[in-house]
């Protein structure tokens, strides 16, 4: 695998990016990713965050990146706005692109974001100009191949702007890795939304990490939903910096056989009077796993701030396995509320006995209480008709999972 | 002779978890078509133990004996296949199921009773005339199961259900508990009115007040898992107005865990 080794060095992806005709200021910036990404050693199951998901073994450089990947977007941006290719948008939205790519997450703060940083063909940017609202979601679809793609999608919401994002993953049974990186930066009085629909197959390990710095009276509400891939990890922080400002982060997953998925969540509260809501709700079937680390931070500056995180996870087989880890720090005495919950279990008997008393079998109660279950989350999205279609996978994964 | 609905022969039920505790200690109960048998006793007599193993529960294992339904021997069937065959138990303390509407419920627990799919405009239809018929608002059937329902609306959600499955045999597990005397008499008017004359009805209850809206044909006394005493719906009124220490007392009946209590 000497090709790939060299495609991830400081050299080459300087050399690609030149080749690519990228403006000097990128060209620096991959440089300095690969430098990262090899200097970086693999996260340790020693880091909190990777205390569940040990990939000391998973060599990055064995994946050759597919070179031909492009993330598809559908969708009309408001007037004066952009929803289109990131290589596009460097000519004709370069100062945009300058201003904003990196300044959410760094190209040097860990292996996979490094990867991503040095090795992004091609990605998105969806960038909503001041006072504007698009009018329909813009919808991004990343279909995966095999061997390594990193998507990356820029967002920008000036002020008072409001967008909203779709993104859907898939890929085929082939050994594929994803390094994804997502920027959301929301301006002041924004509305950014963004849901993830993730159905990769069954050879697919994802690390993804969305950062969303979030400015005075800006929402941004954060949807994912896990039914495939082999290792999905999906790290979101909700940087609340400007006063007044929202943010939720919302999740459900259906495990099966071996599946892994691990949510980290960050929600730090700095501006007066912010507040995030974090609800991640997973049913597990087969010997699949779920991980829940999610951290509260509240600091000093972070006056009259409230946040509560919520992760529950129901065992639908004896082999499912869950572990939650919910996190606070609250480091002004002048919160508002600050709350945490986390629960894993197995399927209330109570429940299963009174449906089954009226007529449904254990998988048809089963498939009935999980969708019950996930009810809370499910309609907090904010995507009509998306919704249904999801509802329906979902109890289809249901359908066929493994409960023994 | 018509077939029983519901024959239970010699029956014995232990705790599944516990096998050791015998609740249950040999009963045989007949219940033909258009029969309303009440089934009374103090706490603690495994009433709501012999319902729930009739509907199935996996709480119970029948150690001995046999249930007979409608000429079929059910003991090893699962409480969902039995649901499908016309059993209905309506619970003493319905589950809440959130997140998860009446409506939902109902219209799932009719498909699997017909065993075939029940169009959106048919299932409205049955599910409106049900609740007319119970005089009951179509709020309820909007909200999630059981879920933050008083006392009284749990019950008449679980009569709703009955009204919609039309089951040849409902088992009313205390259904006048927690119920003021306005919410008794609503729940016993929606049971009358479902009542029809191919089915038999199971009520099981501490006190006789219920017995006053549904008149039953038989009245059997549990006490320590066995019936004791059997009889017509004078039994009820005379526990109306005795209580059942003096019945069980002309029985020559003492409670085993009193004798237990004293003798320590």
């Amino acid at each position: 695998m000497a090709t790939s080794t060299a495609t991830y060095s400081e050299t080459a992806a300087s050399e690609a990016a030149r080749g690519r005709g990228e403006p000097a200021w990128l060209v620096d910036a991959r440089a300095e990713a690969a430098r990262a990404f090899v200097a970086t050693s693999m996260p340790s199951p020693a880091l909190r965050p990777w205390k569940y998901t040990d990939v000391t073994a998973l060599d990055v450089e064995s994946f050759t990146p597919d070179a031909a990947f492009t993330p598809r977007v559908t969708g009309t941006a408001a007037a004066g706005g952009f929803a289109g290719s990131l290589v596009a948008a460097l000519a004709s939205h370069g100062e945009v692109v300058r201003e904003h790519l990196g300044s959410v997450v760094p190209g040097t703060e860990g292996k996979f974001t490094a990867a991503n940083a040095a090795q992004w063909r091609e990605g998105v940017l969806v960038h909503a100009p001041r006072g504007q609202a698009f009018a329909a979601p813009v919808t991004v679809t990343v279909e995966g191949r095999e061997g390594a793609i990193f998507p990356r999608i820029l967002v920008v919401a000036e002020p008072a702007s409001e967008v909203s994002i779709i993104l859907r993953t898939s890929s085929p049974a082939a050994a594929l890795l994803v390094a994804g990186v997502i920027e959301v930066v929301a301006q002041a009085d924004s509305r950014v939304r963004l849901l993830i629909d993730t159905r990769w197959g069954a050879d697919t390990r994802e690390f993804t990490t969305l950062r969303a710095k979030i400015g005075r009276g800006a929402d941004v509400q954060v949807g994912s939903i896990v039914l495939g891939g082999h290792i999905v990890k999906q790290t979101v922080e909700a940087l609340m910096e400007g006063e007044g400002s929202t943010s939720t982060i919302r999740g459900v997953a259906v495990g099966d056989t071996e599946q892994h998925f691990d949510f980290v969540t960050l929600q730090e509260l700095i501006g007066k009077k912010s507040s995030s809501e974090v609800e991640i709700k997973t049913a597990l079937a087969g010997a699949s796993r779920s991980v829940y680390y999610g951290v509260t931070r509240v600091e000093p500056t972070a006056i009259g701030a409230s946040a509560n995180q919520e992760n529950r996870n129901l065992l639908l087989s004896p082999r499912a396995k869950a572990d939650a880890d919910p996190v606070l720090e609250i480091l002004t005495n002048e919160v508002i509320r600050c709350g945490h919950g986390a629960t894993v279990g197995p399927v209330d008997q109570d429940a299963l006995f009174y449906l089954r008393s009226r007529g449904l079998d254990m998988r048809q109660s089963l498939v009935l209480l999980v969708t019950g279950f996930f009810q809370s989350v499910i309609s907090g999205l904010d995507a009509p008709g998306l919704v249904e279609e999801l509802e329906s996978a979902l109890r289809e994964k249901l359908a066929t999972a493994e409960l023994e | 002779m018509t077939q029983p609905i519901l024959e239970l022969r010699g029956l014995k039920v232990s705790i599944a978890e516990k096998p050791d505790i015998h609740i249950v200690k040999g009963i045989d109960l007949t219940i033909r078509p258009g029969e309303i048998h009440a089934l009374m006793g103090p706490n603690g007599s495994g009433k709501s133990t012999l319902a729930s193993t009739i509907a199935g529960s996996p709480m119970y294992v029948v150690d001995e004996g046999q249930i007979i339904y409608q000429g079929t021997d059910i003991t090893a069937m699962s409480a969902d296949e039995r649901a499908r065959k016309g059993i209905f138990l309506s619970f003493q303390y319905p589950t809440p199921i959130p997140g998860v509407t009446m409506v939902n419920l109902m219209r799932e627990s009719l498909k699997a009773r017909r065993g075939a799919e029940v169009p959106a405009r048919e299932f409205l239809a049955e599910l409106r005339a049900t609740l007319n018929k119970l005089k009951m608002s179509e709020d309820m059937a909007r909200r999630y199961v059981n879920d933050g329902f008083s006392g009284g609306e749990k019950k008449r959600a679980e009569i709703l259900q009955m009204g919609l499955l039309k089951p040849d045999l409902a088992i009313l597990d205390e259904t006048d508990s927690g119920l003021d005397v306005d919410a008794l008499r609503t729940v016993s008017e929606g049971v009358n009115a479902l009542r029809r004359p191919d089915m038999g009805i199971l009520i099981i209850t501490h006190y006789e007040r219920i017995l006053n809206y549904i008149e039953p044909d038989f009245v059997h006394i549990l006490f320590e898992g066995r019936i004791v005493k059997s009889g017509g719906f004078d039994l009820a009124k005379r526990i109306e107005h005795e209580g059942y220490d003096p019945i069980l007392k002309e029985l020559g009946i003492t409670s085993t865990k009193v004798a237990e209590g004293a003798a320590r």
